[in-house]
């Protein structure tokens, strides 16, 4: 084409700015002073290698949180993928009012987490809530909201992101699921396969990318919850639900220790960055082969 | 052949089964929390358990006598997230521009690259952020959270422009080339007019994003600019508990300005795409 290499600075130039100013170079120097004792309002700044980075370790409350956090990614993700894949499947081919179903969809994500986090505070809770009501009506007696109890807390805040997740990734997985060739679907059902194998062989591959660049973003936004848990649970009880990004909150905002918000907040840029890399590798591999 | 009608019509029935469950599971909640804010309330100390209450707004109104400062905060979320969305997609639309219209070496992957820094969580940047804004005085200012919010959505927006961009003929590019027109009239009169459906629907999912977004605000912020989500988690934070059939008020205020977006706009929503078979 006719885009020279200054026509590209010129193109690129706004988003330049605006990610190297608001996002890059707070990370680099992040990064930087996470290797210092520099924090806003300290007055000595000295080299202090990985201390930083060995406190945060050593701490049993981090500790909790990169396990917590593991579960919730390693179950919450392939759920919402499942769940939002086989929503997708099921509007594919063209129904009534198919445009609602786009919108509603949507709904779930467009409650905040935020928002979110209230909406089931109350919906567990016994007084009005929707849980008990259902149990009341199958005569069953109450039972204490699931975000209280030491065991329950984890799956409840993971139920409730993938409630709010899954529909949101059916919205982004059907335009690929429908953009698919009709005669595809009549050659399969003709050669008689079965849902099944029209799954394996006709959607699942041609949704390949589509899929790896959604999982690429439910793992980030996993491993970087944070306003999910902050008003569900608070990250208790105890740390049963405290995440990595929960954490790092509070220990620069919260306890002012900056340096360890910083370096635990860099460990889980590292996390996504390091998944981020795999990512780089699968997609390039699909595109050639 | 497709002579299968019985198996047609029970494949259908099962669809329409599962969608209807999947409908209600994921409906119920929001209904419940709607009913609770036009105060009809379940009562679980009976058996079996009853409504209780009767159809009024008044805890609409009771929303803004707990947080005098609601309205304004309803005002500040819509314009911080409504420029936050158009700067973002202003300064994205010529990268992805860019991208779809230039091949290099890694250009791919530099795409791909976007889409990785579109999933990194912005806590793993805020917290060195907070400090640098507080030294440039942008702390608590509505640029210093708008030029945020569009840092955090320009790389996802990015990725789906450019996908949307490289699938548009160049023909009209070319026609517009040679009669000597400059880059910028290039994508202003051609490229944004032929990729209007994307643009709008980019814009919205980045507004959406925006407006729900609570780490940028909570930590950019000191009281002065103070958005929806930050409001409702100073509430649950802050042990001065709202009532559920306020705090369901509030949260139906809170989604419906986004929900009536969605629905005026509901054609254009699934230009959104992530998928990028690119056009060789």
């Amino acid at each position: 084409m006719r885009l020279t290499r200054r026509d590209r600075l010129v193109l690129f130039a706004p988003v330049a700015v605006l990610l190297t100013g608001w996002l890059v170079l707070p990370a680099l120097l992040g990064l930087f002073a996470t290797f210092t004792t520099y924090a806003p309002f300290g007055v000595a700044i000295r080299f202090s290698g990985l201390d930083n980075y060995a406190a945060v370790l050593r701490d049993g409350e981090f500790g909790a949180a990169v396990r917590n956090i593991a579960v919730f990614t390693v179950v919450a993700v392939p759920l919402e993928l499942a769940i939002g894949f086989a929503l997708a499947y099921l509007l594919r081919r063209p129904i009534g009012g198919r445009w609602l179903w786009r919108v509603l969809l949507l709904v779930p994500w467009l409650v905040s987490p935020v928002a979110n986090g209230v909406m089931w505070r109350f919906l567990f809770g016994s007084a009005t809530g929707l849980i008990d009501f259902g149990l009341g009506w199958l005569g069953r007696p109450d039972i204490p909201s699931p975000v209280g109890d030491l065991r329950l807390a984890l799956p409840a805040t993971v139920a409730v992101e993938v409630w709010r997740i899954a529909p949101f990734v059916a919205f982004l997985v059907l335009p690929g699921l429908s953009s698919i060739p009709s005669e595809r679907w009549e050659d399969a059902t003709l050669n008689g396969a079965s849902w099944t194998r029209k799954v394996l062989d006709v959607a699942l591959p041609s949704v390949r990318p589509l899929l790896l660049a959604i999982t690429m973003l439910l793992i980030g936004l996993s491993l970087g919850t944070f306003d999910g848990v902050l008003i569900l649970t608070g990250g208790g009880p105890g740390t049963s639900t405290v995440t990595p990004a929960l954490y790092s909150y509070k220990q620069a905002f919260g306890v002012n220790d900056w340096p360890t918000g910083a370096a635990s907040a860099w460990l889980i840029a590292a996390g996504v960055i390091g998944a981020g890399l795999v990512y780089l590798r699968v997609a390039r591999t699909g595109q050639s082969g | 052949m497709s002579g299968l009608p019985a198996q047609r019509r029970r494949n259908g029935a099962a669809r329409a089964i599962l969608l209807t469950a999947a409908l209600a599971v994921f409906m119920l909640p929001l209904a419940w929390t709607a009913l609770a804010a036009i105060g009809l309330r379940a009562n679980n100390n009976t058996r079996p358990p009853s409504w209780v209450g009767s159809p009024t707004l008044d805890y609409f109104r009771e929303v803004g006598i707990a947080e005098p400062s609601f309205w304004q905060e309803l005002a500040t979320s819509t314009v911080s997230a409504a420029c936050a969305a158009a700067l973002t997609v202003t300064a994205s639309l010529p990268a992805a521009y860019g991208l779809a219209r230039s091949h290099f070496r890694g250009d791919r992957l530099l795409t791909q690259g976007f889409l990785v820094l579109a999933s990194l969580p912005a806590m793993a940047y805020v917290i060195p952020l907070s400090d640098l804004m507080r030294r440039a005085q942008l702390v608590d200012t509505f640029a210093g959270v708008i030029l945020t919010e569009a840092a955090v959505t320009a790389p996802l927006a990015i990725y789906v422009l450019q996908g949307a961009l490289s699938q548009l003929s160049s023909e009209w590019e070319e026609a517009a080339w040679l009669d000597g027109a400059g880059l910028f009239r290039v994508i202003g009169q051609i490229v944004a007019p032929l990729a209007a459906p994307s643009i709008v629907a980019t814009a919205i999912i980045v507004f959406v994003l925006d407006w729900n977004l609570l780490l940028v605000p909570l930590v950019l912020t000191a009281g002065e600019i103070k958005t929806i989500p930050l409001a409702m988690s100073d509430f649950f934070t802050f042990e001065r508990e709202l009532e559920w059939p306020t705090a369901a008020a509030a949260l139906i205020i809170s989604l419906v300005p986004v929900a009536v977006l969605v629905m005026v706009f509901h054609r254009v929503l699934d230009r959104f795409a992530l998928n990028v078979p690119r056009v060789d």
